[in-house]
């Protein structure tokens, strides 16, 4: 009988493997056609002005400025960035409904390589600006007269988006286009653009954060995933016998099933909601990358510990550990608003409420069925299969936040689910 | 036991996930193998069917002993929808109306950008059929007309090879916008990556014959031995108007902006500009006059001999209210060099760019426009 749980790990390490050499060769790439490249104008509006980052093409800059900036981008920065900056200052001109004209300040400038785009790979200069009505003015209301790059390259165009308005819930993920600043051939002019937002409420950006929230749990695959396989040995026993290692026994119970399931789902929630917090708060901050690497990494594990038994009996504290992991994601989300401080805290309050609801309709779909399962013979399948698929998808997603470019099974993966 | 089964089962997932990313690969393989075509009078391979298309052979029987133009090529769209199956004449078949006319582009992406039937999906006597309608509607001069969509065409195929399976003779297609008759309105349109011609006839004729777009990368190659440059008349007519030019003629002539692409290219219907700029053609010379002349020739000569003739005429007349102008350098050989001739009637752009794939060398893009007769005024 015992004889009937013996599972030997090497076959299986020999399959991940297998997975893990099928994901990485099928990392491939393809561009094509070759528009030339538009500038975007991405605008955030902020209580007392309007914060602008321009994405500014390297090789039409080049047609419009001169200076070889295409040919050196990476040390363009130190070589010309007062003249960029005023170059910039010079073509960008925010006029207020009243006719008064706004402070415009230019603060970072950046080169980087803009890999996948309908134009082919290119170098782009982004320069943030922050765009100021007189005191006392709405930021929501004026008329942008731009010029850069167009002013000579007359082909060129800038399109021109709203990245963030918290108080109407829009944010970078799904910004709003308002318009194309490009020449009027016929008047062979370039008409300013007229930019006039709605007013907004706290209430709306409050509201607009829970669903953000449901949304990043709805859309987060690799959030679902890690918790999803972190319960799927839950409702088993551990068995231990004496000189051997720990693994997964029969169904444990109906209270002993919900009581793990419990702990394990409010350790996951205590720990991302510490991290969120701290993240937005600006307390805490860590690159994306290795962030984005460990939460696959924390999918593989409790993917591994699914089938046999790693951590017995800590899953609790892994679910807490790997909380604050993704909680780190979930603040990025919030961090890069930089909102004032009250609108910050509603953000926080509202965008982990929606995580959490959204958290208790993945469970309580989930885990009657889990319950049910785990007391049939097919749940080993089920959990072995499930830990399985999960570890694969893992790897994809650990393969492409390494390499900073999507695969064929990340790619099937985003599209799946 | 277990072990056995449990190993099974998961061989089978893996299995399942490899099969399914070997189906997708092999989705992409099929679009990929494509044979370079050898443009002008020998075989043309898309895909893994063969077919004589070059310039010359192939013929519609008894349309081209028709007396108007029209006739000829409504003849050979006859013949060729008599080839379709009813779903396929339902899909190149669409109505004459503005949003169905301006739908064409510069761009690779067939027909998804596009009206019509794609080449790729057209059997073996299909696309010569298609390819008669097309030679019916095309000059004869060398390297312009017909010659020139086949190299254009062949342009593709050698991009594909290089770049991959977004490029490639299968992806132009051919649309009808009306009926083709012999006396009705109706347009033809055929093109696709760096082609577009967008022909009207009515009562017989070809009353329109723009917009049109070619342009062209690589902008020389060589298969089998001959070196084909499809633009390479265009860029040479055009770089000689300008080299004619004095220093002063040059500066009068020059325009303060540069340019990346044209100006007027798909879906900049009707913008031309209020104002003429540069030098005014009834400054020059005799000499300089027909220099000018020769540079809008080569875009006339893509449509039918005796319609390309006849709208050389009409530019001729019109040549002294005629503006040239360009910017960057006038030897037209490098990044962003540009140069415009744009006439009460005429407009046409010629534009140097950075190849899209050979990152090296520059391409052309050209837009040849008619003030008052794009669309045939829709």
């Amino acid at each position: 009988m015992s004889k009937r749980f013996v599972f030997r790990s090497r076959p299986l390490w020999r399959l991940l493997l297998y997975g893990f050499l099928l994901v990485w060769c099928l990392v491939n790439s393809q561009t094509m056609a070759h528009p030339m490249p538009n500038s975007a104008v991405l605008l955030s509006i902020q209580q007392t002005g309007v914060r602008a980052q321009l994405q500014l093409p390297l090789n039409e800059l080049q047609l419009a400025f001169g200076h070889d900036v295409a040919q050196f981008p990476e040390t363009l920065v130190d070589r010309l960035g007062p003249e960029l900056r005023a170059y910039i200052l010079q073509h960008v001109r925010p006029v207020g409904p009243d006719g008064r004209p706004w402070r415009v300040i230019v603060n970072e400038l950046a080169v980087q390589p803009v890999q996948q785009s309908p134009s082919g790979p290119y170098y782009e200069l982004t320069a943030i600006l922050l765009l100021s009505p007189p005191t006392g003015a709405t930021p929501r209301r004026f008329s942008l007269t731009y010029d850069v790059i167009t002013h000579q390259l007359v082909t060129h165009k800038a399109l021109v988006s709203i990245r963030q308005d918290w108080d109407r819930s829009v944010y970078a993920e799904h910004p709003v286009e308002v318009g194309v600043i490009q020449l009027d051939v016929v008047n062979n002019r370039i008409p300013p653009l007229k930019i006039d937002l709605d007013e907004g409420s706290l209430w709306q950006g409050f509201m607009g954060m829970i669903s953000l929230g449901i949304s990043h749990i709805a859309g987060g695959t690799d959030h679902l995933l890690f918790l999803l396989v972190l319960l799927l040995p839950a409702p088993l026993l551990l068995l231990a016998e004496p000189g051997r290692r720990f693994r997964w026994g029969p169904f444990g119970g109906f209270r002993y099933s919900l009581t793990r399931l419990l702990w394990i789902v409010t350790a996951f929630t205590l720990g991302h909601s510490i991290t969120l917090v701290l993240g937005a708060l600006g307390w805490v901050r860590l690159p994306a990358q290795p962030v984005e690497i460990l939460i696959g990494v924390s999918i593989l594990v409790s993917a591994l510990h699914a089938i046999r038994p790693l951590f017995p009996g800590k899953e609790t504290w892994i679910a807490a550990g790997f909380g604050l992991v993704h909680g780190l994601a979930f603040a990025s989300t919030l961090a890069n608003l930089s909102l004032d401080s009250g609108r910050m805290a509603l953000s926080i309050l509202g965008f982990n409420l929606g995580i959490e609801l959204m958290q208790l309709v993945v469970i309580a779909v989930t885990v009657p069925w889990l319950i049910w399962l785990s007391r049939t013979p097919a749940y080993r399948f089920i959990r072995m299969g499930g830990a399985v698929l999960a570890g694969i998808a893992a790897l994809a997603w650990i393969v492409e936040r390494y390499q900073g470019q999507s695969n064929v099974l990340s790619q099937w993966l985003e599209h799946m689910i | 036991m277990f072990n056995k089964k449990l190993v099974g089962t998961l061989m089978l997932i893996v299995g399942c996930f490899s099969s399914m990313l070997a189906l997708e690969s092999c989705k992409k393989e099929t679009d990929t193998v494509v044979t370079p075509t050898t443009p002008g009078s020998t075989t043309t391979t898309t895909g893994s069917t063969t077919t004589t298309a070059g310039s010359g052979t192939v013929t519609s029987t008894g349309c081209s002993t028709l007396t108007t133009q029209a006739a000829r090529v409504a003849c050979a769209a006859s013949a060729f929808l008599a080839t379709l199956t009813d779903a396929q004449k339902t899909t190149v078949q669409l109505t004459l109306t503005k949003t169905n006319a301006i739908k064409w582009s510069n761009l690779p992406g067939g027909v998804s950008i596009r009206n019509g039937l794609e080449f790729s999906t057209l059997s073996v006597a299909q696309l010569t059929a298609a390819k008669a309608v097309i030679q019916a509607a095309s000059g004869t001069a060398a390297n312009e007309g017909y010659a020139e969509f086949s190299q254009t065409i062949a342009a593709d195929d050698v991009l594909g090879i290089t770049a991959g399976s977004g490029y490639s003779s299968g992806k132009y297609i051919i649309a009808f916008l009306g009926t083709p008759s012999a006396t009705g309105t109706w347009m033809l349109q055929f093109g696709g990556h760096h082609y577009a011609q967008n022909i009207t006839y009515n009562a017989g004729n070809a009353v329109s014959t723009t917009p049109s777009h070619q342009g062209i990368e690589p902008k020389t190659w060589t298969a089998n031995g001959t070196t084909y440059a499809p633009l390479n008349q265009e860029q040479v007519a055009m770089a000689a108007m300008l080299a004619s030019l004095s220093t002063a003629q040059l500066t009068t002539a020059k325009l303060g902006t540069s340019f990346s692409d044209v100006l007027l290219g798909p879906n900049k219907d009707g913008q031309f500009p209020a104002t003429k700029l540069g030098l005014q053609v009834s400054t020059l010379t005799a000499a300089q006059k027909a220099l000018v002349l020769a540079a809008i020739k080569p875009w006339t000569q893509d449509v039918d001999d005796a319609t390309g003739t006849a709208l050389l005429t009409i530019y001729e007349k019109e040549l002294d209210a005629t503006y040239i102008s360009y910017s960057g350098n006038a030897a037209l050989t490098a990044n962003a060099d540009y140069a415009r001739i744009d006439g009460p009637s005429v407009w046409i752009e010629f534009v140097c760019q950075t190849g899209a794939v050979y990152r090296n060398e520059i391409h052309y893009h050209t837009i040849y426009r008619d003030h008052t007769r794009d669309y045939n005024g829709l």
